[in-house]
């Protein structure tokens, strides 16, 4: 019974005057014990039942709408049918959606709703479901003063389609701002009207974009870019999940990338690698954050990632250091990055791929560059292994020769040579299944040189095993576990735990910001990378950092140190920084200077003793809301007891 | 009726005219028939009944011309038996709108969708059913995008025994629809239907519609959509007549404020400053003692007196509204919303006390709770044991008869027995009043948190219950499509507000408590007036049920919104609407004006708090309209009109309320992502 009425519920929704098909009735009456219903029964009944299930739903609706939901459920209809004095449907109550089931056979067509057999004393000796957590009262600001605060509890300003549009009309942008921002229409049309008039019979301008920060977004950028690069592990994670989650980062955004792409260019030359990785983690938070659109930004971004995967040299013992996992990261980002925001315009794809083969053909190249190259080309996919790798196997196998069995033999370069075997045992088997090379040692030894013969035992090996079994832990390293990878490199980096990162609760409202913080005396290397980021151009780069070309042979890391102090010392603030960045493809240079570098020196240089009580005043935004609420005479709730904060939270994820 | 004949009769009607002349000429063909088929005797009892000379007979013309004249009489005759008479009817009516000057197509072109109701029906009744669903579908997407709800429920009708049960046929049947229009359309229909003789259509419109003329020019697209969409089309001319005392009532002389004012904030305050204050405050109480002309008597209804505990409660509120923020264009509220978590068992109403300091929510699961938001938690009285020991003497004594320990962050009050609609504070917080679905409306004492009384009238779930500002009454509305106005001390209400076409779904007392307004399914606002229990305003233009109205502070406008998503401002005085707030995207289910009345804030299911310049509106309103003259009626619908949209992140709003120093207060459950 209770099927029949979901189903017209559809009905009357496809078509006003559409009625119960006569066939449907039948079969009712048949379930009923009423065969051969005659044609003229039938359709007076399909008549009736459609108009009595029309005037009951319609008065179900009144029900919902009172109650204050968009759904009709089925204790609407239960209601709606004592009101016709109709004794309600009993054992009706779903609060899903009941699917409907097809079936045919026969020369029929059956609607149903499936209803299992269920065994009572399963039911009953079943442990009690879960009593649903109490209702509770949150408080929080929804606007001050006609602007909405950029907290948790509302909803980011600008949505992603919104910054989509700012990247083709800055006026968007505006909007945004002043949706959100004080709204006093008076000046406002007086300042269009100023802008407008010399620009009518001019071109149109696009309008400049500032990204101003509020004492709590700046007091925020601090505490995130702290714990990002800082020692504390547990505060990692909890940025990096902030990051990776909180909408409204959009405004704040240009000074992370910035952030990772000037930290990028000093850590490589002091070959810091577990600077390199934290920040290469930021980038995959930032990706990983639905609210952001990071296309306006990528000329920071790719040279940095990219600068990851085929730098020369990335930490300061190559020999033990695991920097291989770092351009494994980087090269996983950079396909990332390549998936979500190629298209015909920008055509990153291509232009990274060609940077790749320009490193992998090069002689002079390291092999450790070589090694970032190939593996960011087989990450992305097989056509472009196809494509770029496989033409270039002897030439690379030539070099690993020569490293491996020429007269002077280096360890590093021998490691490398290990590294990239792995590296191509992993991408290529399924390229060179598909290539058509006859499958013998002769023949791959004369297609891929050197190469050959190890790539022709892991071919012959992936067959056996997918002959002997289609066993999937025989080959873990073919399947690419982006979760997974993270944790490895936390493994790597010197001090880090090594328990897996369960982000325990989001940033902002953490106790982290209300304990003072003694300014942590870091362990040796961080330390002295936090000064040297404050600076955009340190004195000792000879010019331009151009990640491909002029890391190799600049500045030696014994240097650092020196480097600094000076720095530290000259970086009065308020000092405005110039820093230009070349991109790989060379074709923009962008040039950043002005009021966002304002903020910076205090932001930046978050463990210089003088900033020290800075850090110890901060209160993140929640708190000093919550104040202020006091004084307006109400309370504000928030709930009391952890569990519930973070079943929201867990709610306002999509 | 009456109506019509009255406007028939001094506009000596043609269409009565015509029917006269008509029927003669059916006499004349039907003895024609008679004689033809050489019925002479039946032909002759027929001229003598109806008194017929041989001689007014039409001397048999050609065969040919005569049975054209036959088959036409008959046509006429059992026009209902000839099912697709209709479709051409209808298709010629159009037609000649079509054909009309502009300045009258659109006015007349109102009168399609009645017609179109009643053909319906009409060939319904006569059990023509499939003719009546090829109508229908051939004609029924000419109607405006509104009335589809109403098509829809039309469509369902397809037999004569459906008429029979349903409210909406009923009413279609019994009442008129009306229809305003301008002296020279009128005119324009009124000899297009004669000269084609359309007996047919002439019957109906004299039937079923009734058509209010107006002297004026004919109104314009604009101007006929702000004021359709009603149930029953416009509101008739002489609905909103009546005069409306829309004034607030003279306040009590309350002395005492002047002096405690002094004592309070002088002495913090220092020497400068309570002498500003005293020169602010003065013209406010002035004000208030000045006698408005459009105030009623004090005594028009009794009121209940103030007690002590009420003037202290007065003068706080006085001393708050003293501090209240002024808000306009450029100094728009802040908003403290208030999010409901963990809602599984779904909140259905909410109510904010006026000195906000409580929030009442009512359930789908047939709770009520309340919950404190100040500092001070609720607290219940101690049981009549404890009650013995205090001291019944002692100054404090209603602050021992509480009892401390059962102090709680909220309350929850059960008694109902299906999910509650609506919950609504006295004025002085001491009770509650609530509404559900089973049927009854609950009064709960806040003192011992307890029912006190269960008011038993209302058949059918009620959707709104609100009490009056000035307490001891409150109104009521429900599925029952009454109205009724209760008072605490009876178990039966003391007025019925009988005339909506369809549930009421919400009601709200006017400031001045003279005056009960309700909205409706039938998407009309009535107001009522409490002493005589008449109807006095009629006022259409919604689209779709009504579900929030709220009084501005000054008593002289209303705004309301429902579920067409239009929020409409009107004014009392003469019943017409004022302004169209249109922004909102999803149903709006509370609207508050701030309370110096210069915004207004609404907000609903799209998750937004929208806030309206409202001060812009009054100085917009054209104080030269006519309610008289419809054409001259202009609503204010401009865009900048909206000065905020505030959204939550998945969170309708279901309650806005402005406390006495103008913060706005908003709150709702956070909505399942599913």
């Amino acid at each position: 019974m209770a099927g029949k009425d979901k189903d017209h519920t559809k009905d009357s929704k496809v078509a006003a005057g559409s009625n119960i098909p006569h066939e449907s009735i039948r079969a009712y009456g048949e379930s009923v014990g009423i065969a051969n219903l005659p044609d003229e029964a039938t359709s007076f009944l399909s008549e009736q039942v459609t108009y009595c299930l029309k005037i009951v739903l319609q008065n179900a609706v009144k029900h919902a709408h009172h109650a204050k939901r968009t759904k009709v459920s089925t204790a609407d209809f239960d209601m709606a049918l004592q009101a016709k004095n109709v004794e309600p449907l009993y054992g009706m109550q779903s609060k899903d959606h009941i699917p409907f089931r097809f079936a045919s056979g026969g020369g029929r067509e059956l609607h149903f709703t499936e209803e299992k057999e269920m065994d009572l004393s399963e039911v009953i000796n079943s442990s009690l479901p879960k009593i649903p957590p109490e209702i509770s009262l949150k408080a929080h600001w929804l606007s001050c003063q006609g602007t909405q605060p950029a907290i948790p509890e509302n909803p980011p300003a600008a949505s992603k389609e919104s910054q989509k549009k700012e990247i083709l009309d800055t006026n968007v942008k505006t909007m945004i701002d002043r949706g959100h921002k004080t709204q006093k229409p008076g000046s406002d049309s007086i300042s269009r009207l100023k802008r407008k008039r010399p620009n009518s019979d001019m071109v149109k301008l696009k309008d400049l974009t500032t990204h101003e920060l509020s004492v709590e977004q700046q007091y925020f950028y601090k505490e995130i870019t702290e714990a990002c690069v800082g020692p504390d592990e547990t505060k990692r994670s909890e940025a990096l999940n902030s990051l990776a989650t909180d909408p409204g980062l959009h405004q704040m955004l240009p000074r992370f990338i910035m952030f990772v792409a000037e930290g990028v260019k000093i850590n490589v030359v002091q070959n810091n690698l577990a600077l390199l990785i934290y920040l290469m983690r930021m980038v995959k938070s930032l990706l990983d954050n639905q609210t952001l659109y990071l296309e306006k930004y990528l000329h920071g971004l790719i040279p940095a990632v990219v600068t990851c995967v085929v730098s020369r040299q990335l930490c300061l013992r190559p020999e033990s250091d695991n920097h291989w996992a770092l351009r494994d990261f980087a090269a996983r980002l950079i396909a990332t990055i390549c998936k979500h925001f190629h298209s015909n315009h920008n055509n990153i794809q291509s232009r990274v791929t060609m940077m790749y083969v320009n490193a992998l053909t090069q002689e002079r190249r390291a092999l450790a560059a070589q090694y970032g190259a190939l593996s960011g080309l087989g990450e992305l996919g097989s056509e472009v292994i196809k494509t770029c790798i496989l033409p270039h196997l002897r030439l690379v196998g030539d070099r690993m020769r020569a490293a491996t069995e020429g007269p002077i033999i280096n360890t590093v370069d021998k490691i490398a040579c290990e590294h990239i075997k792995k590296q191509l045992t992993k991408y290529l088997p399924s390229v060179l299944k598909a290539s058509g090379v006859a499958e013998t040692v002769e023949a791959y030894t004369e297609t891929y040189g050197y190469l050959g013969p190890v790539l022709f035992n892991c071919i012959q090996k992936e067959r056996q095993v997918s002959v002997l079994s289609t066993a999937a832990p025989s080959r873990p390293t073919l399947q690419i576990h982006p979760g997974g990878r993270p944790q490895q490199i936390l493994l790597q980096q010197p001090g880090g735990t090594s328990t897996p990162l369960t982000p325990s609760s989001t940033f902002f409202p953490s106790s982290g910001g209300q304990t003072p913080r003694t300014p942590s005396t870091p362990s040796g290397a961080s330390g002295q990378q936090k000064f040297v980021i404050v600076t955009s151009q340190p004195r000792s780069l000879p010019g331009p950092v151009s990640e491909l070309s002029s890391i190799a042979g600049s500045g030696s890391s014994s240097s650092a140190p020196t480097i600094v102090k000076l720095v530290s010392s000259a970086s009065a603030p308020g000092m405005g920084t110039t820093s230009t960045i070349q991109s790989n493809s060379g074709q923009k240079i962008v040039v950043i200077q002005g009021s966002s570098i304002k903020q910076e020196p205090s932001l930046l240089q978050p463990s210089t003793p003088t900033m020290g009580g800075s850090i110890v005043t901060t209160s993140s935004l929640p708190q000093a809301v919550l104040s202020t609420s006091h004084e307006l005479g109400m309370k504000s709730m928030f709930p009391s007891q952890p569990g519930s904060i973070s079943l929201v939270k867990k709610e306002e994820r999509p | 009726m009456a109506d019509v004949n009255k406007m028939e009769s001094h506009t000596s009607s043609p269409a009565k005219l015509l029917s006269y002349a008509d029927k003669d000429q059916t006499l004349m063909t039907v003895l024609q028939y008679l004689r033809e088929n050489n019925l002479e005797e039946t032909a002759a009892v027929l001229r003598k009944e109806a008194k017929l000379s041989d001689s007014n007979l039409p001397a048999p013309t050609t065969q040919s011309q005569s049975s054209s004249a036959v088959s036409h009489a008959l046509a006429a005759y059992k026009s209902s038996d000839d099912p697709s008479i209709y479709d051409d009817v209808y298709s010629d009516l159009k037609a000649f709108i079509d054909s009309c000057l502009d300045v009258h197509k659109v006015e007349l072109s109102t009168i399609l969708y009645p017609v179109f109701i009643h053909m319906y029906l009409e060939l319904i009744y006569n059990n023509h059913g499939q003719h009546a669903f090829q109508f229908f579908q051939r004609f029924s997407r000419d109607q405006e995008k509104y009335h589809e709800p109403d098509l829809a429920r039309l469509a369902a009708v397809q037999r004569r025994e459906h008429m029979e049960n349903d409210q909406m046929m009923e009413t279609f049947k019994s009442s008129r629809f009306v229809i305003r229009m301008s002296r020279d359309s009128y005119t324009h229909l009124k000899r297009h239907l004669q000269e084609r003789h359309m007996t047919l259509l002439i019957n109906m419109i004299q039937e079923h519609l009734f058509i209010d003329v107006f002297d004026g020019v004919p109104r314009n697209q604009d101007q006929i959509q702000a004021t359709s969409g009603a149930l029953l089309g416009d509101a008739e001319k002489e609905a909103n007549k009546a005069k409306v005392f829309y004034g607030l009532l003279k306040e009590p002389d309350l002395n005492v404020p002047l002096e405690d004012e002094d004592e309070g904030e002088g002495d913090g305050d220092g020497t400068g400053k309570p002498k500003k204050k005293k020169a602010k405050k003065d013209p406010l109480l002035m004000k208030k003692s000045k006698n408005d002309p459009n105030a009623p008597q004090p005594t028009r209804i009794p009121l209940p007196e103030l007690k002590d505990q009420d003037k202290i409660e007065k003068i706080s509120a006085f001393r708050e509204a003293l501090k209240r923020d002024k808000l306009n264009a450029e100094h728009l509220p802040s908003i403290c919303f208030y999010t409901f978590l963990n809602t599984s068992q779904g909140v259905t109403c909410v109510d904010f006390a006026d000195d906000s300091s409580m929030l009442a929510v009512g359930l789908q699961n047939s709770n009520i709770r309340v919950w404190s938001l100040v500092p001070k938690k609720l607290r219940s009285m101690k049981s009549a044991m404890e009650l013995e020991i205090i001291d019944k003497e002692a100054d404090d004594v209603l602050e021992r008869m509480m009892d401390d320990r059962s102090a709680t962050e909220f309350k929850i009050l059960t008694g109902h027995c299906g999910p509650v609609y609506a919950v609504s504070f006295s004025p002085d917080r001491s009770n509650l009043i609530s509404a559900s679905q089973d049927g009854t409306v609950r009064l709960w004492n806040l003192v011992t948190w307890t029912n006190i009384v269960c008011y038993k009238g209302h058949i059918y779930p009620v959707w709104d219950v609100k009490f009056s500002p000035h307490g001891h009454y409150f109104a009521s509305g429900g599925q029952d499509r009454t109205g009724r106005l209760w008072s605490v001390d009876h178990y039966q209400p003391v007025r019925f507000f009988v005339g909506h076409l369809s549930d009421v779904d919400c009601v709200q007392f006017h400031p001045n408590s003279n005056y009960v307004a309700t909205g409706s399914s039938d998407r009309t606002i009535r107001l009522w007036d409490v002493l005589s229990g008449n109807c006095v305003r009629i006022m259409t233009g919604h689209k779709g049920a009504i579900h929030c109205m709220s009084f501005s502070s000054d008593g002289k406008y209303l705004a309301s919104g429902g579920v067409d998503h239009l929020v409409i401002v009107w004014d009392i005085s003469n019943g017409t609407a004022v302004a169209h707030l249109t922004a909102h995207t999803g149903i709006v289910y509370t609207l508050c004006f701030s309370r110096d009345g210069t915004l207004l804030a609404t907000g609903g299911m799209d998750n937004s708090v929208r806030l309206w310049d409202l001060a812009r509106v009054m100085e917009e309103q054209d104080p030269e309209a006519d309610s008289n003259m419809p054409s001259s009626l202009n609503v204010n619908s401009n865009p900048a009109l909206l000065l905020g949209t505030y959204y939550t992140k998945s969170t309708p709003v279901l309650g806005l309320h402005f406390t006495r120093r103008n913060l706005l207060m908003g709150c709702g459950p956070l909505a399942m992502q599913s």
